[in-house]
């Protein structure tokens, strides 16, 4: 909200020598933030209140004219002027002569225009940056005195603050409400602006008859009837007054009922009395009843909102939205003021649902007090009698059968030096507590407050707390570190942290991509679980649309800005949520699981030789270390092949997969719960992107991607169990031969792994060999690393050599193949 | 008694043997290349060993003499090998220490990667509050309206659900607009004391230079029978020194929000001019904007509805909460000027958080 500093000056008394900066940090400070302070025509200096003497025209311009101007005396100077609005002699104008400064700096001087030396000029609203007028020149009423400085006579060098009013202060929406916060603030006294009574009325009309038929909708309504308006323009000061707080002048009418508001705080309504007829009825709409509302839009109405009617139809959205049939326009003269307050809930729900947010309706969801309502009609019917030059010609209706009574909220003591940490003593309590109108007494071990109507935020002795220690400074409440608690439990991040960690140090770069991606980016992941994610229904845009249901789209996104920003080798991993709905599940809605996911492409970071492509087994060696880290061996492992989602190649591509005892048992013994366990043995994928798919997504270069379950690891932890160094010398035999190139390596391994041949310890793969020009046609060749040894003697070579031969024996009877 | 004719031609060509080897040795500059030299003079069939051979035909008392000259050769040959070895071995010691790189090459191999900025500052952030015997706990992004709002004191009635633009999903879920979900069902499922923090991602409709539609925040809970605002501040007061360093102070500001009463924003006294607002010039200080503070977060006392929505009995318990932005802590932190730099992922961005 916007809160101009000389209005909030003409409603409470500063100390002296207070000015706007320390009114905005007391205010900052005690809990309504003033987020900017805006200084208007502080940059405005020698412009001078100018009375026309002499109009002529320009010589050598039709459109320019010449106007003589004087300070007062016999001094004049002659003006050019293009505006068409220029008053005949003896009107004022605001004159910027040489050397007089602008808003936004600009220092005026002489300038000749089509041939005639000009003494700077008549300034316009805009340029003066006091409204929005550029089409004429300022035109001053005949009261402002001639030679005077604009600037201070028109008081426009104001200082307009930025408040940040917290939804539960609705007390403070306005400039009288600040006003009373600023007073007890500083210890001074706050009035209400002038007049707070209606002028006397002859009561030549009977008051216009208005039935409230819900109260809880309608706790008060006035009307007030004003008669023989003039609509026009509304004079400076109070066009100035709304400019500053950033509201367009309309006309007088329009203008009153807004300036009352921003005042007051009270939103009230104007309607055209003309176009209505007796009675009013306040009431729920009635559901599908229609009304036209000011903005020309039929609105179908709903039986929660509350309505403004007449004899025949709804003339206005309460508190929201008047209606197009009854608004005043420029032919208006005689005026109904509403002056009302309505149901918070009911008015934020109309409000929500139609979309149209207010001023008003911003106030009257927040909550206005009607015990005040009677001030700010007579207040606003005052005004437009004196600027409209009509006549209050009624009392005022005022229907409030049932008055708001304050509420009394009892304060414990003892609760409130719990709660703050530090002593306050009673006295001091009721005199903070005063100071914000908030009566309060001894009683018992506490304090019995009174909280005014217009505080409807506070209503439990938290709230009271709060209005203390916000009065006497959060500065006054000491600093004390907690001692209680209990044992920290596990730390749910540790394991994605560890996994974090471990691709870091693999070289990888971790990335933080959206939750939410576009539809299409699930698209290509499918047919299957992956393509369907959770829609936001609200998403700001379709990059935001749905839940992710897979890391890859955020990777593919990250990795193809790397490469469009012109980096080659790119190594990137997230390690975070994704969710899958559960269409079955009314109650879960849907699962949320933690993936660690990496992609890469380019170059094998290397130096001075040629770069190496990377492929699938650095993925691999990813995959495989992180997992180590996180508590699984690769002796736990086997990569399937087959069985990998549709994104990746499918000959270069693995499902990682856990080994179970699921897993070896026969498959006549499979039955639910071994299908189960056999999926909580997919750890995960990986593999080169699919290279059409990939082409789909846009990425060009081969790409290498790994997803790990995070939630599948849940629990495990690398227990470690060291075994001592071996004492004994090792012997290794390394063993070629030719296999067809069907057999996978893994396979080779369980073959010289079946003999259980003790003295065998270590296998190495050294070689898989396939170049065409020496390997036959659908063979490779294979060079593995045997180690021998034995924990309690030096072998011999005749015991390693029979070992050896065992091992090849036992490969020879598994795989036809020929030692190279 | 001189030797006969014989055994002296022997001893004579002994004796020249090793003049002999040691020109043969001369320019052989491989040990195997002596050794196999070595061999052809001293080995079992070499010259040595050939002339020998004619030693049973000498009579016996020339043996003695020119077994004499045999040992002198093999002797004087031995010795050359082991000079010539060592030379050998000083050159081959002397031209290696003459080798040099140019250190001011690269270093080989696979550099390491790095966290993502957002992820080190949430580590620090964490290690500070573990270290007081906070525990962490994290909970799910899709979270209920009565996790996220009805819970925490706010109404679907209420202008306070406004402070927050929530997403929607299907299936009359939402995106959490806070991590203060966790809070409930952390308070939900255990009594008290509680004293947790709930570090991860929320979301707001919000999507502009200074703000992402998803960021991280931590939010800090503590439950306990007797929790004062004092309490809060000192605990505040202990983060703030420790992530930003030194003795700033910190500044607490009355506000709103709707699950704390009374509640405050958080404002950090200004590191970068220590709260003075000025540079040393006497410029202003363009981080705080002259301030000499940082607005970090809010905080406040749990508000009673708040414990009755968890079954706590508000007359029994009290307690503070407080949550901030990690990115903007990470902004403030490592002099990150555009909040977009954390979500755009550009590895020469990324790499300068080693």
């Amino acid at each position: 909200m916007k809160l101009s500093f000389n209005w909030l000056k003409e409603l409470v008394t500063l100390p002296a020598g207070v000015g706007p900066r320390e009114v905005a940090d007391r205010l900052s400070l005690s809990g309504l933030e003033i987020e900017s302070i805006e200084p208007r025509g502080q940059d405005i200096s020698g412009v001078r209140v100018a009375e026309v003497r002499g109009l002529r025209p320009h010589p050598g311009s039709d459109k320019l004219r010449i106007v003589r101007l004087s300070l007062g005396g016999a001094v004049e100077e002659e003006v050019v002027c293009g505006a068409p609005n220029v008053p005949e002699p003896g009107g004022r104008v605001a004159w910027a002569p040489p050397g007089a400064t602008l808003p936004g700096g600009m220092t005026l001087g002489r300038k000749e225009i089509r041939g005639f030396d000009s003494p700077g000029m008549i300034c316009s609203e805009k340029e003066l940056g006091i409204g929005e007028g550029a089409d004429g020149i300022l035109i001053l009423s005949s009261d402002v005195p001639i030679g005077a400085d604009l600037v201070a006579t028109l008081g426009l060098a104001d200082f307009v603050f930025e408040v940040n009013v917290t939804p539960n202060r609705s007390d403070a929406l306005s400039h009288r409400g600040i006003a009373r916060e600023v007073a007890a603030l500083f210890g001074t006294t706050w009035k209400w602006p002038d007049p707070v009574r209606l002028p006397t009325s002859d009561g030549i009309e009977t008051p216009f008859p208005v039935e409230v038929r819900d109260l809880e909708a309608c706790p008060r309504y006035q009307a007030t009837v004003v008669r023989g308006v003039r609509v026009g323009p509304s004079p400076l000061w109070l066009r100035l007054r709304l400019a500053a707080c950033g509201v367009r002048s309309i006309s007088n009418l329009v203008d009153v009922t807004n300036y009352v508001m921003l005042e007051t705080g009270h939103p009230l309504h104007a309607f055209d009395l003309a176009k209505i007829s007796a009675p009013i009825v306040v009431r729920r709409a009635a559901a599908g009843e229609v009304l036209r509302t000011l903005d020309g839009v039929d609105r179908v109405l709903d039986s929660t909102d509350i309505v403004i009617a007449d004899k025949q139809a709804p003339i206005a959205l309460a508190g929201v939205m008047g209606g197009a049939d009854s608004e005043v326009t420029g032919d208006t003269t005689d005026v109904l003021l509403e002056a009302a307050t309505f149901d918070p809930r009911g008015i934020r729900k109309t409000a929500k649902r139609l979309g149209l947010h207010s001023e008003a309706s911003h106030r009257f969801e927040r909550g206005v007090d009607p015990s005040t309502v009677p001030q700010a009609g007579a207040r606003a019917a005052a005004l437009l009698a004196e600027l409209g030059g009509g006549t209050v010609a009624s009392e005022s209706t005022d229907v409030y059968p049932v008055p708001v009574v304050p509420k009394r909220v009892t304060l414990s003591l003892r609760k409130l030096h719990r709660l703050a940490g530090f002593e306050i003593e009673a006295t001091r309590v009721i005199s903070t507590l005063g100071a914000l109108g908030i009566v309060s007494s001894v009683a018992d071990d506490g304090i019995i407050a009174t909280v005014p109507t217009f505080r409807p935020d506070i209503s439990i002795e938290e709230d009271l707390i709060e209005e203390i220690m916000r009065m006497i400074g959060l500065d006054q409440v000491p600093a004390r570190l907690p001692s209680g608690g209990k044992a920290p439990a596990q730390h749910p991040e540790s394991l994605p942290d560890r996994a974090r960690d471990t691709l870091a140090a693999l070289g990888m770069y971790e990335v933080v991509t959206w939750a939410f991606v576009p539809r299409q980016a699930l698209a290509v992941l499918g047919p299957g679980a992956l393509a369907t994610g959770i829609a936001v229904k609200n998403p700001i845009s379709a990059d935001y649309e749905v839940m992710r249901t897979s890391l890859l789209p955020g990777l593919v996104d990250a990795l193809k800005r790397n490469l469009a920003r012109g980096a080659k080798d790119v190594a990137l991993f997230e390690v975070g949520p994704v969710v899958h709905p559960l269409l079955d599940d009314v109650d879960r809605h849907h699962e949320q699981r933690t993936i660690a996911g990496g992609i890469l492409t380019g170059a094998r970071s290397g130096w001075l030789k040629s770069a190496e492509a990377v492929d699938f087994f650095d993925a691999k060696r990813i995959g495989t270390e992180l997992l180590r880290v996180l508590g699984v061996s690769s002796a736990e492992l086997d990569f399937q092949t087959g069985s990998s989602p549709g994104f990746l190649h499918p000959g270069i591509s693995a499902e990682i997969r856990l080994r179970t005892r699921a897993n070896n048992r026969g498959s006549d013994a499979a039955s639910e719960a071994d299908a189960q366990s056999a999926a909580a043995a997919t750890l995960g994928f990986l593999g080169q992107l699919h290279p059409g798919i990939a082409r789909r997504m846009g990425i060009e270069v081969p790409a290498f991607y790994f997803e790990i379950e995070m939630d599948r690891l849940e629990g495990r932890s690398v227990v470690v169990r060291a075994h001592a160094v071996p004492r004994f010398p090792a012997a290794t035999r390394d063993l070629s031969f030719w296999i067809d190139a069907t057999v996978p390596a893994a396979e080779q391994e369980r073959a010289f792994l079946s003999g259980r041949e003790p003295l065998l310890r270590e296998i190495s793969i050294l070689e898989d060999f396939r170049d065409p020009r020496f390997v036959a046609d659908g063979r490779k060749g294979m060079l593995w690393s045997l180690t021998y040894r034995a924990d309690e003697r030096t072998l011999t070579d005749v015991e390693v050599d029979a070992a050896h031969s065992r091992i090849v024996a036992a490969l020879q009877g598994a795989f036809p193949i020929q030692i190279r | 008694m001189a030797a006969s004719p014989g055994a002296q031609d022997i001893i004579q060509e002994l004796d020249g043997l090793s003049v002999a080897f040691g020109d043969e040795i001369r320019p052989l500059v491989t040990e195997q290349e002596i050794r196999a030299a070595q061999a052809r003079y001293l080995g079992k069939k070499g010259r040595a060993s050939d002339l020998m051979k004619a030693l049973g035909r000498l009579p016996a008392a020339d043996r003695p003499a020119v077994g004499e000259a045999a040992n002198r050769a093999k002797s004087s040959i031995e010795s050359l090998v082991s000079a010539r070895l060592s030379a050998l071995a000083d050159s081959a010691l002397a031209s290696d220490l003459a080798r040099s790189v140019d250190v001011s090459l690269p270093g080989r191999g696979a550099g390491l990667g790095a966290l993502h900025p957002l992820t080190r500052v949430r580590q620090e952030v964490e290690e500070i509050f573990l270290g007081l015997g906070f525990e962490v706990r994290t909970g799910p992004w899709i979270e209920t309206e009565w996790h996220n709002f009805d819970a925490l004191n706010t109404p679907a009635d209420h202008p306070a659900r406004d402070m927050q633009d929530t997403f929607f999903v299907e299936g009359g879920r939402i995106l959490r607009s806070h991590t203060s979900p966790v809070q409930v069902r952390t308070m939900l499922a255990g009594p008290p004391p509680i004293k947790i923090i709930a570090p991860g991602n929320v979301f707001r409709r919000d999507d502009d230079a200074t703000h992402t539609p998803m960021f991280p925040q931590v939010e800090g809970l503590y439950v306990d029978r007797d929790v004062s605002f004092a309490d809060l501040k000192g605990t505040l007061l202990h983060f703030v020194r420790r992530f930003f360093g030194g003795d700033l102070s910190i500044r607490l500001r009355p506000s709103f929000f709707p699950f704390t009463e009374p509640s405050a924003e958080v404002d950090a006294g200004c590191f970068v001019c220590s709260g003075t607002g000025k540079k040393p010039s006497g410029e202003g200080c363009r981080l705080c904007k002259g301030s000499g503070w940082i607005e970090i977060g809010g905080s406040g006392m749990v508000h009673p509805n708040v414990f009755r929505a968890v079954g706590y009995d508000p007359t029994q318990v009290s307690g503070f909460a407080f949550g901030m932005g990690l990115s903007r802590m990470a902004m403030l932190k490592y002099g990150v000027d555009d909040l977009r730099s954390f979500y755009e992922n550009d590895v020469r961005f990324l790499k300068q958080f080693p």
